[in-house]
This record gives structure tokens, C-alpha cells and sequence, in this order.
């Protein structure tokens, strides 16, 4: 019976190996049009050109956290991790010690924050997909309303909040709230891409209950949506500083925060150290939530 | 398997009625289609049927039981979607051993079951696939072997051929009527195309406006259909209005004979096959249409009524032509003005 399928499938793989090799037959014509030789190159270009605008100044402060001195165009002096070494708590940086516990309590807030909105967002999300319900445009704009500044929140949690003050509770409540936008648009645009009313009906009539099916089924199929949520909103949260100078207080210090009072008394060297770990961790929790994405959500090798 | 029942079924969205008084009975181990335009209730019958839709009136009842307020994980229905809504997150395997883990089978009888329903649909090796790397057809197999491994008294199936092209859609068609004889299931086949109902189904039900038109066997709804409704959604039918009096009716180019001794203004059914060449009545050829084993004439008919009629493929025949037609009165249905059910026309 498979076999069938082999002729449709063939012609299928040639058809794209043939737009991807750019080769012809004889349905594509022999002279290349004015955008296929100019129009796609400048686009390719183009995108080279604004990836390399934003990289290049991260590329050149992470390098730059390993020179001695930057005084010329180019840092020069390689490789030393005096800068790091201070930074990590080795030495002093700035006037305070070392940014371990600031970094250290962004991370836990960031994902306090973010863990709060996977709780809160994807239902969300998945009500506004699935269900048509009274008021379903208010709910929708309600959601993606706190995309508003971290100022106007913080004055907002002061006032309404004000024994709270300074709390990780706020901070994680404040960050879930502003960011929430980012973790609800995402799975929702997921939960649209997929039908979700027959997957849950085909889980259901299989005999899962309705918890199982959304815990079991539909939440796994939106699994890129919930990690671009998770990624976007634990980002956002962990260099959100707006927010966080309205309501924090006391130690330790918020990451954001303490790199705001430091850089501009500490030598630019070791800012930039400051700057390059933070960017690291950043990097090693988007790769940590890839992989979690990647395994946590999928039963093909599950034997269980 | 079992035998279900839906008793006066009404389901009522607001103001618009979306099936209205469905009394239906698939019996054990038969498969009964549904046929109808959109929008006529057939998949609200289903899902009814499959729990997510509870009826405004009536009762559904698997022999004999009363399911009506039973949600649907409990009712154990095999559901066959058109857009296969196979889990994509999970191996082929997974997808066929869903319904068991949910039912608390061990794993190594989930494992052998699975496996002996993949070698059944011969997509045994495709159980570690993922279905998103599948053709449509692989899909739809895995779709019914995940939905055949629960055993379930009633197998729905909404439109699963839509979609799948033609050649793969008579193959899967053969393939899938065996299979469901085969396993003596009971079986609902909702379906707008009526060919597939006829090829696959035991029993046909025609829905018009939320309401059952006709049930019975692919030909007794060819052949005696009970109204001018099922007359031309099922097949092609010719309507010619003609008038009743005296046991006879007037076409105006023929007359037939009437057994229900009707009078007035009456309507008469008849298939393009029903029409044949070498009559008394001169026609004209208006169109004509080749495909393939036989031709289809357009004609029209001194009246100025016009007519499908098939003629063989080879037939010379071309527009402007004048053929001799008459009627074979054998299969002709009379649906007279106000009564629904038909007649046989004598002549």
C-alpha cells in the first residue's frame, strides 16, 4: 500500500531540490529575471548588514572583556581575565563587591516571573483560541494590555500595593504582569496554527478527560509558542529597569539595577565583563529552555 | 459493537435549528452513511453521537443504554476526523496506544495491539514515525487504526476521504469498506459525496434542513427515491411536471400510467439511463458531453422541457442534431403535488 504514495512523494523531493538548487526544467525558464539576479542579493545583504549592526557591538564588548586596555580603536592586550575576576567577586568592581547575588536574584526573579506567566498565559491563550465567548474582543485587548511602561506599573503597584514595596513577590508579580503580552500573543498565535478543537476532541473521545487532553495534548502541540513565550518574557523580565527602580528597595539587588549604578563608576573594561556575563547567562538559559522545549514536550522516543 | 439509536434528536443554536426530530438507527456491525448538502445536521448528528453536543430534545441510547448526558471520554466512540488531528508530539505508535493507556492497559498489550492494527492497515513500518512526516492516506490510516484500537461500540467517521485525491480516495475507499466488514464494526460514515456513501455504506440516511429525507440501501434511494429532494441530490434525475387525470399522466411529449389515481399537477422523476434513443418523440441535441464509457446528451424535448440522457461514448451524436427519444417507464418515480411519497409509474 505505501507504495503508492512513492510516485507523488518522488515528484515532490525533485520539485524542491530543484527550487533549492536553483536548477532548471523545463517548467522554469533558462533567463533569470531582473530580481532573481539583483532583487535577492541586495535582500540577503541587507539582512547581513542590520544582523551584523546589532552584533558587532556585543561581539565587541564581550572581546573587549578580555583586553587590557581599550584606549585605542581597538582593544588591545589579550587575553586577560583580570575584568571577570573582579566582576565574579575576586576583587573589588565599582563600589559594590561582585554582581553574583544580583545576577543570582534576577535569574530567580526573571523565572519566577516567567514560570507565573506559562501558569497564567497559556490558559489564557487557549481560551481566547478556543472558545468564542461574550466580551472575547475585551478579554483579547485586557490581555495584551499591560503592554504598557514599567513605569506607569510600578507607580500602579505602589499605590495599590504599598506594603509590598520592595518585595521578589512584586517583582515577580510586576515582571508576569508586563510581560505577560509576549507569553499570551505567542501560544496563542500556536494554538491558532493548529486545530485544536479536533485535537482535544480526538483525545477526549479516546478517553482522556478534558485536563488530561489539554495537559497531555494540546499543551505539547504548542510547544514552540510556549518556549518563544518563555525565552521572550524571561529575557525581558531579567533586563527589565524601569519597573524594577520604581518598586525595589534593599538587598540584592536587582542585576538591572546594579549594573545602572556601576558602569558609569566603573572602568569600561570591566562593564563590560559585567555586560558579557550577563549576556552569557541570558544565552545559557535560551539554550537550557530550547532543550527543555525540545525534550519536555515530545513523546516520539518516550517509551514509557 | 452495538446497536445505536437516536430518538426525535432536535438541536436548536439559538434561533436556527440545526437538526430537527432525527430518528436513526445504525445497527450492530452495520456501516450507515450520511448524505446530505451543508449544513444539513449531519456532523451535529455525529457529534451528537460522540458526546460533544448535547441534544436540545430526544435521547441517544447504545443498545438500549441511555448515553445522552455521558461525556465523551466515557462513551467509548472510535472518531475518525478529515483532518486526521493525529498527535503530532507522539510516534504512530503512541497515537494508536492512546486510547488503551487512557483505559489502563498494560503497556505490552497496548504495544501487541497496536502493532497487530498497524500490520492490519499495513503501515507497520511507519510505528515509530512522527504522523507530521505522513501522506495524507498514511494519516488517515493511522487516524483509524488509533480509533479502531478502543474497540469501540460505534467507529464515526466525518468526512475522511475529503481532501485526498481521487485515485487515493477509491483505493482507501475499497480498502476501508473491507476493513470495516471485515471487523464487523459499527460504523457511522458522514459524507457529502454520495458515491463514497454508496460504495462503502450498508444503509444510507438523506438529510435536507435537519431533517431525515430517506434511509435505505444505496439502491433503494437510487432507484425509489421518496421525494423530489433525494430524487436529484442522490444521482442525477430529470423533473418533468406533468398532469394527472384519469390513472394517467400528461408529459406533454408521452403519457404514463398513474397508480395512485392522483389529479392535478404532479412531478416525475426520471435518470439520465431512464432516457433512451430510437423513440417517437422528436428532440433536439443541445450539448454533449463525453466521458469516457458513455456521452451525455442535453436535450430538448418538444415542450421546450430539457433533459440529461446518456448515450453510449461512441455515439456520433452533436449539437443541433434531431434524435427520436423515448422513455422507459420502468423505474420513472411520480411525486404527486403535496404528497411526499412517491409512486411507480405504470404504463
Amino acid at each position: 500500500m505505501t507504495d503508492y504514495y512513492t510516485d507523488s512523494k518522488a515528484e515532490a523531493e525533485t520539485g524542491s531540490k530543484e527550487l533549492r538548487s536553483g536548477t532548471e526544467s523545463k517548467w522554469t525558464s533558462a533567463r533569470r529575471s531582473a530580481s532573481e539576479r539583483i532583487g535577492r542579493p541586495t535582500l540577503v545583504w541587507i539582512v547581513y548588514l542590520v544582523v551584523a549592526i546589532l552584533v558587532v557591538p556585543i561581539l565587541m564588548t564581550f572581546i573587549s572583556s578580555f583586553a587590557s586596555t581599550a584606549t585605542g580603536v581597538l582593544p588591545r592586550g589579550f587575553v586577560t581575565f583580570e575584568h571577570w575576576r573582579h566582576v565574579l567577586g575576586f576583587g573589588d568592581y565599582g563600589v559594590r563587591a561582585n554582581a553574583i547575588p544580583g545576577l543570582t536574584f534576577s535569574v530567580l526573579v526573571a523565572t519566577g516571573g516567567m514560570i507565573l506567566n506559562v501558569i497564567i498565559g497559556i490558559p489564557i491563550a487557549y481560551a481566547l483560541s478556543r472558545y468564542d465567548f461574550a466580551a472575547h474582543n475585551w478579554v483579547n485587548t485586557l490581555a495584551i494590555l499591560p503592554i504598557v511602561p514599567g513605569v506607569i506599573l510600578g507607580i500602579a503597584f505602589l499605590r495599590t500595593y504599598p506594603d509590598y514595596r520592595g518585595s521578589a513577590l512584586v517583582l515577580i508579580v510586576g515582571y508576569c504582569l508586563l510581560k505577560s503580552p509576549y507569553m499570551v500573543l505567542t501560544v496563542q498565535s500556536s494554538f491558532q496554527s493548529i486545530d485544536i478543537v479536533k485535537l482535544e476532541e480526538s483525545a477526549r473521545s479516546l478517553g482522556a478527560s478534558w485536563p488530561r487532553a489539554f495537559l497531555t495534548i494540546i499543551v505539547p502541540h504548542a510547544k514552540r509558542g510556549i518556549l518563544a513565550g518563555c525565552i521572550i518574557t524571561w529575557t525581558l523580565a531579567a533586563a527589565e529597569f524601569n519597573f524594577t527602580y520604581m518598586v525595589h528597595t534593599g538587598d540584592p539587588e536587582p542585576f538591572s539595577m546594579f549594573l545602572f549604578r556601576n558602569i558609569s563608576n566603573a572602568p569600561y573594561l570591566q562593564s563590560a565583563a559585567a555586560i558579557s556575563i550577563y549576556f552569557s547567562i541570558v544565552v545559557c538559559a535560551i539554550l537550557i529552555l530550547q532543550l527543555l522545549g525540545n525534550r519536555g514536550f515530545t513523546t516520539l522516543n518516550d517509551d514509557r | 459493537m452495538s446497536t445505536v439509536r437516536l430518538e426525535s434528536i432536535r438541536k436548536v443554536y439559538g434561533e436556527e435549528v440545526a437538526v430537527d426530530g432525527v430518528d436513526l438507527e445504525i445497527r450492530d456491525g452495520e456501516t450507515l452513511g450520511i448524505v446530505g448538502p451543508s449544513g444539513c445536521g449531519k456532523t451535529t448528528t455525529l457529534r451528537t453521537i460522540a458526546g460533544f453536543e448535547t441534544p436540545t430534545d430526544g435521547r441517544v441510547t447504545f443498545d438500549g443504554t441511555d448515553v445522552t448526558h455521558v461525556p465523551p471520554e466515557k462513551r467509548n466512540v472510535g472518531l475518525v476526523f478529515q483532518s486526521y488531528a493525529l498527535f503530532e508530539t507522539k510516534t504512530v505508535r503512541k497515537n494508536v496506544t492512546f486510547g488503551l493507556k487512557m483505559r489502563d492497559v498494560s503497556k505490552t498489550e497496548r504495544r501487541k495491539r497496536a502493532d497487530e492494527l498497524l500490520e492490519l492497515l499495513d503501515i507497520a513500518d511507519l510505528a515509530d514515525r512522527n504522523p507530521a512526516t505522513l501522506s495524507g492516506g498514511q494519516q488517515q490510516r493511522v487516524g483509524l487504526a488509533r480509533a479502531l484500537a478502543i474497540e469501540p461500540h460505534v467507529l464515526l467517521l466525518d468526512e475522511p476521504m475529503t481532501g485526498l485525491d481521487a485515485e487515493l480516495k477509491l483505493r482507501l475507499r475499497d480498502e476501508i469498506g473491507s476493513l470495516l466488514d471485515e471487523l464487523d464494526v459499527t460504523a457511522l460514515y458522514v459524507t457529502h459525496d454520495q458515491e463514497e456513501a454508496m460504495a462503502m455504506c450498508d444503509r444510507i440516511a438523506v438529510l435536507n434542513d435537519g431533517r431525515v429525507e430517506q434511509v435505505g440501501t444505496a439502491e433503494s434511494i437510487y432507484r425509489q427515491p421518496t421525494n423530489e429532494f433525494v430524487a436529484t441530490f442522490v444521482g442525477t434525475s430529470n423533473l418533468l411536471t406533468g398532469v394527472a387525470r384519469d390513472d394517467r399522466i400528461d408529459l406533454g411529449f408521452t403519457e404514463l400510467a398513474d397508480d395512485m389515481r392522483t389529479t392535478g399537477e404532479v412531478t416525475v422523476a426520471a435518470r439520465p439511463e431512464d432516457f433512451s434513443l430510437g423513440g417517437p418523440v422528436d428532440a433536439t441535441v443541445l450539448e454533449t458531453t463525453y466521458l469516457g464509457q458513455r456521452k451525455d446528451l442535453q436535450v430538448e424535448l418538444p415542450d421546450g422541457s430539457t433533459i440529461t440522457m446518456q448515450v453510449d461514448g461512441d455515439a456520433d451524436y452533436r449539437a443541433g442534431d434531431v434524435v427520436g427519444v423515448e422513455i422507459d417507464p420502468e423505474n420513472v418515480q411520480i411525486f404527486p403535488t403535496g404528497i411526499r411519497e412517491r409512486t411507480t409509474a405504470l404504463l
